[in-house]
């Protein structure tokens, strides 16, 4: 695997054929929106035919990053390593915002800053208007736009999971890596995949010093503070003795198993190797093992695009379904849902776009919930049906299955 | 990558006519940003020249509106769909304006009673043939880039693709243009009144017109398709072979042909079980009733083994039907295999010259240290001839000397130098090896008569 | 050299002149031949100062170079089957008969191409490549003395303009002889190309007003293992028509050809067919179908059902060559039966898409008989053409009516579909109604272009773009 980007660059033969699935594309026809337009706009650095400016930052930007280019790409070119050069040029050359320099430098890294400030928000948003289903409304003014997004939890994941079960006689020992979302906002998330292992009689750690994956800062190109925030997560997990680490986050999944290799370098290889999706995780090492009772639900599943274009994992979370309730597909599962930290942000009417046609694709499936393995997802897509509001529910595959699995009267694992 | 490269005075006379540009069509329908400009500078063939600006028009009158201002400044316009062609069709050569089509993107209507639909230029081709495929309609023209490519540049083009022999190329589909003059004026062709422009502005390559709405034929969707691969120990048997098969009254939809320089290629790229044994490959699709493939199916497979076909493999299932087409798919990209730079050509010869040209090819190649693969559409004699060279020095130009020499023989076989991708820039200088001085300057009339200002794709398909 | 002319403006110089290049015998200038060559069936006549019969290219060019220095119109003609004044020269000038350059080159099967000389007989053609096992297929039902040259001169639909596409479809590339004598190659004698601009088909349909095609190499396909053909008997033109709509819009059939002939065309044929068809039968369905022996079977099969689905009266069905000739012979007796049984006959011929095929006939059987007259109509469904024959029975001089009738069916046909041309070429008959589909500055263009080509104007002058100077009289029985 190539690292540098200007050979990466080199590759590239100009067909077009990233057109056919660039989500981004899809919506806007421009060029400078696809593949090959980035990477023209990469050359023309490379050759000091340009220099950054606020245009080719909102180019560079407008990626999202979903890798479906390069499943499809007839010259393999790793375009993943270019949009992170780009977008490290973006912050080298042009510094990055104030307030998300402060986070990623100063909050990300240190848990209890990170607690507080999420607390204050919590507080704060006893006085949001307008609550729905869980949902909140946030004031047109905020960064996060006229969105519905969830409240935060009371108590985060890593406070209440302090403490899990100790098993007499586990057949493995695994770390869970939560993630921000599920840590701040889906605490029943962490809380659902603890319970659904324990019940396959694999015993769950949850280290207490893990921190942020790196996606936000890596994204804007903060590349030295992603560094440090790998390098805590790489000594906290190595310190307890783990058979597996698994994540219900499909951005976390892909970060720390495949970018840390790139951060981290070859020493990370061992542990990434044991890094899984909890899907991916119950179908290599429990899919014998686990006894259900269907729930009489319509659910359907969204492929998210960490699980699904960057690491090619789609029937896992399926067949996690398939034996939890009526499962029915939908069209284009696979295309982007629109989510995503600083694109929904930087281009929030893209976002819409792509939110509007995932929602019509579900609602086309007739399915009552839509299950998938991103909270990233999972919050774009509730934030899509609450702003309709629709009956129809948005849930990891994970809960599903820890229903399904009370259902059929399966153990807590002793 | 040419930049600002114009004296003053014609950045200026640019300038006015660029500022006019923007208030006749409205700042949202122009990019004039270089990280913008940059991005419409090339097409397939990874040419650059940057633009002097990218207009997106939204309609008939945006089209007609900037061509008007383009001419009265005598500024180049060069139109582009989804920019991939092979030829550098859609590359700026002159700066000047980049059209870009692909906003005009509606099917306008679709008339399953009439077999017929009406689309704008930006429409992709797979789009269309996805659309009307909902009425058990079919739109066979299929160039390999159908997923991305647009129906204008298809119609531009004259593209042609793997259903060719069986069901004809764009020409034959298209029944009416609306078409934006370089002056600005609109025209409609397609009655049967008069001469057929229809025909003179297909394939013209963005050098008379701007097509702004297409109105194609359809025709019944076939029921079903069933693909087969049989394998051969060298070359001469599988053009045998395809003979063989159309001797016995079967068109199958597609006829690829692979040679073994493909093969090779292929065989280190995509893991496709291709022995040591298999010097040339037949992929064959039939289509119809069930019936109907089942009938000739047998047929066919005889046809492969009379010329000493085997290992002759006909695809039961939808997975197996694309592990089979998947290896001709990956073709482009396999040869990169062979070496890291790639001349494709796409020549037809009559169909008895198959044989004859592939032999020439091969003593033009000799023992250079070059490569070429062969491939493609064997059914119609469009082959393409793709010359892997890498970045020795002298490679670069052997391969353009072996290209030369590939050309004058095509043409001395009674061939053509393109039977597909069109001519661009890439091919004009070939054009006068095949196209006689008389005809030529008749091209050369037409061309003046309609854009006597040479504003339209000025460096493409004529170089005098 | 003598002329025997009669009202021959020839200079005897450039007469000379000719039989020099040509050959003596090559120029005609006897008041017979003459008069007999431009025969034609749209009730316009002219005689032609001289009648040229060259045998090869040279002489084509020789004759079009000395025409051309003299400003002599010429008008290339193409046997004597075209419907719509296209053969008759509307100046006075150079009758062009072809019929001496008839050669079939000799053809490779294997490039499925062949190459022709335009006054090749369509069926010597089809008689030829079949010995290859291959066919051409635009064919007409004229196509037993219909020519090469005529045919994509003059860009017809053919009856299969349906499954196999139409001539231009087929037509690969061309020698042609320009106004001014220079000889040019327009295409390859491949199966694709793109190199330039499309000249050959742009010279397809140009119906002799920008040069004489003295060479065409035509696209052959193989032929079909088998030929069905299916006629099935209607009370009511609109049984019939719905039944077609089944076929090929519903069950998406993709016949070889579908004709049609309303009750008119049925009872003038009555009489020869010798009883066959019996008196309740007010229309009727032509269908072929080829393909392989199982396609062939199943469809005819499905059509019969299709049609007895829809009120057929009577299907018969033929699979051998013998029986579906009879069924063809029956279809091609139409026009001279229509023509036998009237004392007059306006042969015009509509283009409606094919959903409106019905609407369209609706219109001109009302305008029928708001004018009194009769129409008869026939034609290729599939292609949406409709051959109108306006049926005028007492001699009575009744030029005004029918014109009216005519212009007005046009105009109507046109706010139905877009297009009042199908088949034949549009010639002489049509020229005033350019103007219904046309745009004044797209005229300008047809006109440019051929001044382009013919700045003298010697092309086959009066056609398409120009006035008619050719007084038109009616024949009596």
């Amino acid at each position: 695997m190539s690292t540098d980007w200007k050979e990466e660059v080199s590759k590239c033969s100009k067909c077009g054929k990233c057109q056919t699935v660039c989500p981004v594309f899809l919506e806007t026809g421009d060029e400078s929106s696809v593949s090959r337009g980035k990477i023209s706009l990469a050359e023309a650095l490379r050759d000091k035919e340009i220099v950054y400016t606020d245009k080719l930052r909102d180019h560079v930007y407008s990626c999202k990053k979903c890798m479906r280019c390069r499943t499809v790409c007839p010259s393999d070119v790793d375009y993943e390593v270019i949009i992170s050069a780009l977008l490290r040029g973006v912050a080298d050359e042009m510094g990055i915002p104030l307030l998300p320099k402060i986070i990623f430098r100063y909050i990300l890294p240190r848990r209890i800053l990170f607690d507080l400030m999420l607390k204050v928000g919590s507080k704060i948003q006893r006085f949001m208007p307008g609550k729905r289903r869980g949902q909140m409304r946030h004031l047109p003014l905020m960064f996060m736009g006229k969105r519905w997004i969830p409240t935060l939890a009371k108590k985060t994941a890593l406070k209440r999971l302090r403490t899990t079960r100790k098993l007499k006689n586990p057949k493995m020992r695994v770390g869970l890596f939560t993630g921000c979302l599920i840590n701040y906002i889906y605490v029943d998330i962490a809380e659902a995949v603890v319970d659904v292992l324990n019940r396959m009689n694999i015993e769950v750690v949850i280290p207490q010093g893990q921190l942020c994956c790196g996606t936000p800062s890596s994204t804007m190109g903060d590349h030295k503070s992603s560094k440090k925030l790998a390098d805590v997560n790489k000594q906290v997990f190595e310190s307890h003795n783990l058979d597996a680490i698994v994540s219900a986050c499909a951005t976390c999944t892909k970060s720390i198993k495949l970018d840390y290799l790139r951060t981290l370098g070859p020493s990370w290889q061992k542990m990434s190797d044991k890094i899984y999706d909890i899907s991916e995780f119950i179908e290599k090492y429990c899919s014998d093992d686990y006894k259900t009772k269907p729930l009489d639900e319509k659910v359907t599943y969204h492929d998210p695009c960490h699980l699904m274009w960057v690491r090619g994992i789609t029937d896992q979370p399926r067949n996690v379904l398939k034996k939890s309730s009526d499962f029915v597909d939908m069209d284009m599962a696979g295309s982007c849902c629109g989510g995503g930290g600083i694109f929904t942000i930087i281009h929030y009417d893209l976002t819409l776009k792509m939110l509007e046609r995932k929602v019509n694709s579900i609602e086309r499936s007739g399915a009552d919930t839509v299950a998938t393995n991103c909270p990233g997802c999972i919050m774009q897509i509730a934030d899509g049906f609450a702003g309709k509001d629709s009956k129809i529910k948005t849930t990891h595959s994970i809960q599903i299955l820890q229903k399904a699995m009370i259902n059929g009267g399966v153990d807590k694992g002793k | 990558m040419k930049l600002f490269t114009k004296n003053k005075k014609e950045v200026n006379k640019h300038q006015k006519a660029l500022n006019e540009l923007i208030r006749v069509v409205g700042k949202e329908r122009v990019l004039s940003s270089v990280e913008d400009r940059i991005c419409y500078s090339y097409d397939g063939t990874k040419q650059k020249v940057l633009p002097d600006i990218v207009v997106r028009p939204g309609d008939t009158t945006d089209v007609s509106n900037t061509l008007k201002i383009a001419n009265q400044y005598e500024v180049p316009i060069y139109a582009r769909g989804a920019g991939s062609g092979l030829t550098g069709g859609a590359v700026p050569l002159k700066g000047g304006i980049v059209f870009d089509l692909k906003n005009m993107n509606r099917i306008i209507e679709i008339c399953p009673e009439d077999f017929v639909a009406t689309v704008e230029p930006g429409v992709v081709t797979k789009q269309l043939q996805d659309e009307v495929a909902k009425f058990d309609l079919f739109y066979p023209p299929d160039p390999s880039s159908a997923a991305f490519s647009t129906i204008g540049g298809n119609v531009a083009e004259c593209a042609g693709g793997i259903t060719g022999l069986k069901y004809g190329v764009t020409r034959d589909y298209i029944l009416a243009l609306e078409i934006v003059l370089p002056d600005g004026s609109v025209i409609n062709t397609g009655g049967k009144t008069g001469y057929d422009l229809t025909r003179l502005f297909t394939g013209s390559e963005g050098t008379l017109g701007i097509f702004t709405k297409i109105t194609v034929k359809l025709i019944p969707k076939p029921e079903k398709i069933r693909t087969l691969a049989a394998h051969f120990r060298n070359k001469d048997d599988a053009i045998d072979a395809a003979d063989r098969i159309i001797d016995n009254n079967i068109l199958p939809r597609t006829l690829e042909f692979l040679d073994q320089m493909t093969i090779n290629a292929l065989r280190g790229h995509t893991g496709t079980d291709m022995g040591e044994d298999v010097k040339a490959l037949l992929l064959i699709d039939l289509d119809g009733t069930e019936e109907s493939i089942n009938y000739e199916m047998p047929v066919v497979e005889n046809a492969c083994k009379e010329c000493n076909g085997f290992r002759i493999k006909v695809a039961e299932t939808a997975q197996e039907r694309e592990a089979i087409w998947a290896a001709r798919r990956s073709i482009s990209p396999a040869l990169y295999n062979i070496a890291s730079h790639k001349i494709n050509e796409d020549i037809c010869v009559p169909r008895s010259k198959i044989k004859e040209i592939l032999q020439r090819v091969d003593r033009i190649k000799e023992d250079q240290p070059i490569y070429i693969a062969n491939f493609g559409h064997i059914g119609d004699g469009n082959i393409h001839v793709n010359i892997m060279y890498n970045d020795d020095p002298g490679q670069e130009e052997l391969a353009e000397i072996i290209v030369n020499k590939v050309m004058k023989e095509v043409v001395a076989l009674g061939g053509s130098i393109s039977g597909e991708h069109g001519i661009g820039n890439k091919k004009s200088q070939f054009m006068e090896l095949e196209i006689p001085p008389h005809e030529y300057d008749i091209m050369k009339r037409f061309k003046s008569y309609f854009d006597p200002k040479g504003i339209m794709n000025p460096g493409k398909m004529f170089i005098r | 050299m003598e002329q025997q002319t009669h009202n021959n403006k020839i200079d005897q110089k450039v007469f000379e002149e000719l039989c020099d290049a040509i050959g003596r015998e090559n120029v005609l200038d006897n008041i017979e031949e003459r008069v007999c060559s431009p025969f034609d069936t749209s009730e316009g006549k002219s005689i032609p100062d001289l009648v040229i019969t060259p045998h090869s290219t040279e002489q084509v060019s020789s004759l079009l170079s000395i025409a051309n220095k003299h400003s002599i119109p010429i008008c290339p003609q193409w046997a004597w089957t075209g419907l719509s004044g296209g053969d008759v020269p509307v100046k006075s000038g150079i009758s062009l008969d072809l019929k001496n350059m008839n050669r079939i080159e000799p053809l490779n099967a294997r490039d499925l191409t062949v190459t022709v000389e335009p006054g090749v007989v369509i069926k010597d053609l089809q008689d030829e490549v079949a010995k290859s096992r291959l066919f051409y297929p635009p064919e007409l039902g004229s196509a037993g003395f219909s020519t090469i040259g005529g045919r994509v001169a003059e860009s017809t639909g053919g009856m299969i303009g349906m499954k196999y596409g139409v001539t231009r479809e087929y037509v690969l590339a061309m020698e042609i002889v320009l106004p001014d004598g220079s000889v040019i190659n327009t295409g390859r004698k491949t199966l694709k190309s793109v190199a330039g601009y499309d000249l050959t088909r742009f010279f397809v349909g140009s119906e002799g007003t920008l040069g004489v095609l003295t060479k065409i190499t035509l696209k052959l396909l193989p032929m079909p293992e088998k030929i069905g053909t299916v006629i099935s008997f209607f009370s009511d033109i609109d049984s019939a028509l719905n039944a077609t709509d089944s076929i090929l819009i519903k069950n998406h059939l993709h016949v070889r050809s579908l004709e049609f002939a309303d009750k008119i065309c049925i009872d003038a044929i009555r009489e020869s067919t010798e009883g066959e068809i019996p008196e309740e039968v007010g229309a009727l369905l032509l269908i072929d179908v080829d393909g392989n022996e199982k396609n062939v079977a199943n469809d005819i099969s499905r059509i019969d059902a299709l049609c007895r689905e829809n009120s057929a009266l009577n299907t018969s069905i033929a699979n051998t060559d013998e029986k579906r000739n009879t069924l063809w012979d029956i279809w091609k007796s139409i026009s001279p039966s229509l023509f036998k049984v009237n004392s007059m006959e306006f042969n015009e011929d509509c283009s409606a898409p094919r959903s409106k095929v019905k609407e369209a006939l609706k219109k001109v059987y009302e305008l029928g008989k708001a004018h009194s007259l009769q129409v008869a109509a026939f034609g290729n469904v599939g292609e949406g053409h409709v051959h109108l024959s306006v049926i005028c029975n007492n001699g009575k001089v009744v030029d005004v009516p029918v014109n009216n009738l005519i212009s007005q069916i046009f105009k109507d046909v046109v706010s139905v579909s877009r297009s009042n041309r199908s088949a034949q070429g549009v010639g002489d008959t049509k020229s005033e109604y350019i103007g219904l589909e046309l745009a004044p500055h797209e005229i300008e263009i047809m006109r440019d272009l051929k001044r382009m080509f013919d700045p003298k104007s010697i092309m086959n002058p009066g056609k398409t773009f120009g006035n008619s100077s050719v007084h038109r009289n009616t024949h009596y029985k």
